[in-house]
C-alpha cells in the first residue's frame, strides 16, 4: 500500500493503557443517571404496550390486525425485514471492516455488535407473531412428523429464513460475546464490590489473557468472523427471496437479493451513526469515537445511498423497458403517483437524495445534521420496506381483488413494544457492559489512521 | 502439589517484547505471558500453534455433507413430495439450506472447542497471577524450578520489568 501522509491518532489524548480501561468503563460505576432512568422507564411502558399487544394477537388471532385477504402481509413483515436490516449493521462493523482492514472500527464494533443482537431478537418476533398459531411454531423442524409431509419444504423460503434468523442471531451474540470476555475479565479484576466481582467474573469464564486464550480467541474470532461475512450476504438474501421467488409485480425481480443486503448494511450503519452520537455525547468518548470515526461512516452512508438510487432507478427502468403492463401499472401508476406516491417519495428522498447532502463537508462535521440524517435514513428504509410489501400486493394482477391496508391499533403496539425491547436493551447495554471494545482499542492505542505499521 | 513462579511485570509492550526476544535467545523457557491485548511477536513465538482454525475447516466440511445428506435422504429418498412436479432433488434449494445450517454447526461446534481448550466456561475460575494483567500491564511467568532464576530475573531487570515477584500456587496456569 502507498504511504499516506500521517493523519493523526485514531484514539486522541495520548492515553494511557490504564486510562483506557478507567474512561471506558467509568459508565459501569458511576450512578445511573437521571435520563438513563426515564429512558427505561418510557421503554418498559412501550413494552408493556408491546406485550399487551402480543397477548391479544395470540390470543384473539390475525383478525386484530389489518391484514386482509388480499394485502396479506402489513407491518409485521415490513417490521420484521426493518429490524434484521438495523441488525446488519453489528456484522457489518465486526467484519467487513476487520476484512478491509480499516483499524477504526475498534471504538464502534462492541455496541454495533449489541445492537444487532437486539435487533435480531426483535426481528425474531414478528414471524413467530404472524404465523397466528405461534404454538405450532415447531412445525417448521424437519422432524419425522405424523402430520402428512413426514419432512418439510426445503425449496421454501419461509423455511430458508427460519434457519437463516436463528444462525444470525446465534453467530451474532456468540461473536459480540466472545469480544466481551477479556473486558469481563478487565471489570472483574478491578472489581471492589463482591457481587460484582461474582458476576463479571462469571461472565467472565476464568480469563486470564495468557498466550493459549489469545491464540484461540484469535483463532475463533477468524472462524466466527470468515462465517458471518458469509452469513450476513445470505441472510438477507434469503429474506428477500421471501418476495423475489413469488410471482406479484414489484417482488418477482433478481435485484431484491443484493438491493436488501445493501439496504439493509445502509439502516445498519444509520442506526449505529445514530447511537454513537449519542453514546460519544452522553458518556464523553468523544476521544474514542472521533470526529473522523463519524466521518467515514457518513462517507460509506453516502456511498450506500448512491447505490440505493441506482437500484430505485434501475428497478424503474427495467419496469418500463419490460413492457409488462402489471409492472409498469405497479411502479409508474401505484408508487411514483397514485395512491402510495407519497410513501415512495418519503423513501426515495430520505433514502437517495438526503445523504447526498453529506458530501458537502460542512453538512458533514455537524454532528447534529449526522444525527438527523442518519434518523431519516432509518425512516426511509421503513418505508422502502412498506412501499414493497404493500403496493404489490394491495393493487397486483386482478382489480376485484384490489383492497386497501391499514394498521390497527394492535400492530402499531407491536412495533412500539420492539421498539422499547430496543431501547431498553441498549439502555441496559450502556449501563452494564463496557461499551467500546477495551482491549481491542487498547491494541490500536498507539496507530496513526491508516496505516498498521506506523506508531506514534 | 504446590509449584513456585516468578511474576515479571512489565508496563509496556516494547519493555516486555525486549525481555520477552532475550529470554527467548538464551532459551529461557518461559511458562506463559499474560496480556490485556494480543500481542503478535509473542503469540507466535510461544507455545504451539492453535489447531483451532484447521478443525473449524473441518466442522464446515463435514457439517456440509452431513447436511447435504440428510436433506438429500429426506426430500429424495425418504419422502419426496409433490411440489406441482418440481423436481425433488432440489440442488440450489438444498445448496441454500446446507450453507446456513453448516454455518450454525461450525459456529456452535467451534464455540465448544473454544471453550474446551481455552478452558473458559461459565463459572470457570482459574488463578489470576496479576489483577493488572487484564488492565495495563504484561506480565511474564516462569516456573522458577525449570529456569535458571537468577538469569531470568537479571534480564527482567535490565529490561525494565517494573516489579518481580514470586508466587506460590497449587494450580497450573
Amino acid at each position: 500500500m502507498y504511504n499516506t501522509e500521517i493523519r493523526g491518532p485514531l484514539i486522541l489524548g495520548n492515553k494511557s493503557l490504564g486510562q483506557i480501561t478507567t474512561e471506558i468503563t467509568s459508565p459501569l460505576y458511576a450512578r445511573p443517571k437521571f435520563w438513563w432512568l426515564v429512558g427505561l422507564g418510557i421503554s418498559s411502558a412501550m413494552m408493556l404496550l408491546g406485550f399487551w399487544a402480543i397477548y391479544v394477537t395470540v390470543a384473539n388471532g390475525i383478525g386484530t390486525w389489518g391484514v386482509n385477504n388480499t394485502v396479506g402481509w402489513g407491518w409485521a413483515i415490513i417490521n420484521f425485514v426493518w429490524w434484521i436490516g438495523i441488525g446488519h449493521a453489528g456484522t457489518a462493523f465486526s467484519i467487513f471492516l476487520l476484512i478491509l482492514r480499516q483499524e477504526w472500527r475498534s471504538s464502534i464494533n462492541r455496541a454495533a455488535e449489541a445492537m444487532t443482537v437486539v435487533a435480531v431478537g426483535c426481528a425474531a418476533i414478528f414471524p413467530a407473531l404472524h404465523m397466528g398459531r405461534i404454538w405450532d411454531a415447531f412445525f417448521i423442524l424437519p422432524y419425522p412428523n405424523t402430520r402428512g409431509p413426514l419432512w418439510v419444504n426445503y425449496n421454501s423460503p419461509l423455511f430458508w429464513d427460519f434457519i437463516a434468523i436463528s444462525a444470525y442471531l446465534l453467530i451474532s451474540a456468540s461473536f459480540w460475546y466472545l469480544g466481551m470476555i477479556p473486558d469481563f475479565a478487565t471489570i472483574r479484576d478491578h472489581a471492589k464490590s463482591k457481587v460484582r466481582r461474582a458476576v463479571y467474573g462469571w461472565l467472565a469464564m476464568g480469563w486470564r489473557g495468557s498466550v493459549g486464550e489469545w491464540k484461540r480467541y484469535e483463532g475463533l474470532s477468524y472462524i466466527l468472523g470468515g462465517i458471518a461475512a458469509v452469513l450476513v450476504v445470505s441472510v438477507h438474501s434469503i429474506v428477500s427471496t421471501d418476495f423475489a421467488v413469488s410471482v406479484e409485480p414489484g417482488w418477482h425481480t433478481t435485484i431484491f437479493p443484493p438491493y436488501f443486503v445493501v439496504g439493509a448494511i445502509f439502516s445498519g450503519f444509520a442506526m449505529v451513526m445514530t447511537l454513537m452520537i449519542l453514546l460519544r455525547r452522553i458518556y464523553k468518548l468523544e476521544d474514542f469515537v472521533t470526529d473522523r470515526h463519524l466521518q467515514n461512516v457518513a462517507k460509506i452512508l453516502i456511498f450506500i445511498s448512491l447505490i440505493m438510487g441506482t437500484a430505485y432507478l434501475t428497478e424503474i427502468f427495467v419496469a418500463w423497458y419490460s413492457g409488462n403492463e402489471y409492472e409498469i401499472f405497479t411502479f409508474f401508476h401505484n408508487r411514483i403517483t397514485g395512491e402510495y406516491t407519497v410513501q415512495f417519495w418519503i423513501m426515495f428522498v430520505c433514502n437517495a437524495i438526503i445523504p447526498q447532502l453529506m458530501w458537502f463537508k460542512k453538512i458533514r462535521s455537524n454532528i447534529l445534521v449526522l444525527f438527523i440524517i442518519s434518523i431519516l435514513i432509518n425512516i426511509g428504509m421503513w418505508f422502502e420496506r412498506f412501499n414493497i410489501v404493500v403496493t404489490s400486493l394491495a393493487k397486483d394482477y386482478l382489480p376485484s381483488a384490489w383492497a386497501s391496508y391499514s394498521p390497527t391499533f394492535v400492530e402499531i403496539a407491536v412495533y412500539l413494544g420492539t421498539l422499547g425491547i430496543f431501547i431498553f436493551g441498549v439502555l441496559l447495554f450502556f449501563k452494564y457492559i463496557p461499551m467500546i471494545a477495551i482491549s481491542e482499542v487498547k491494541a490500536v492505542n498507539k496507530y496513526q489512521v491508516g496505516s498498521r505499521r506506523s506508531r506514534v | 502439589m504446590d509449584t513456585t513462579y516468578i511474576l515479571g511485570v512489565f508496563n509496556g509492550e516494547e519493555e516486555l517484547l525486549a525481555a520477552f526476544r532475550k529470554m527467548k535467545e538464551e532459551k529461557i523457557e518461559i511458562e506463559d505471558v499474560f496480556m490485556p491485548f494480543p500481542v503478535h511477536e509473542v503469540l507466535e513465538k510461544q507455545g504451539k500453534k492453535s489447531r483451532i482454525t484447521v478443525v473449524g475447516w473441518f466442522y464446515g466440511f463435514f457439517s456440509a455433507l452431513a447436511v447435504l445428506g440428510f436433506l438429500f435422504y429426506t426430500a429424495v429418498i425418504d419422502w419426496p413430495l409433490n411440489y406441482g412436479g418440481k423436481p425433488s432433488n432440489a440442488f440450489p434449494s438444498f445448496l441454500v439450506v446446507t450453507i446456513v445450517l453448516t454455518i450454525f454447526s461450525i459456529t456452535i461446534l467451534s464455540l465448544f472447542t473454544f471453550s474446551v481448550r481455552a478452558g473458559l466456561w461459565p463459572g470457570n475460575e482459574k488463578p489470576v497471577f496479576h489483577p493488572k494483567a487484564t488492565d495495563d500491564r504484561f506480565v511474564i511467568l516462569l516456573d522458577k524450578t525449570k529456569v535458571d532464576a537468577e538469569r531470568a530475573v537479571a534480564i527482567m531487570k535490565e529490561k525494565g520489568a517494573s516489579e518481580i515477584t514470586e508466587k506460590q500456587n497449587g494450580q497450573k496456569p
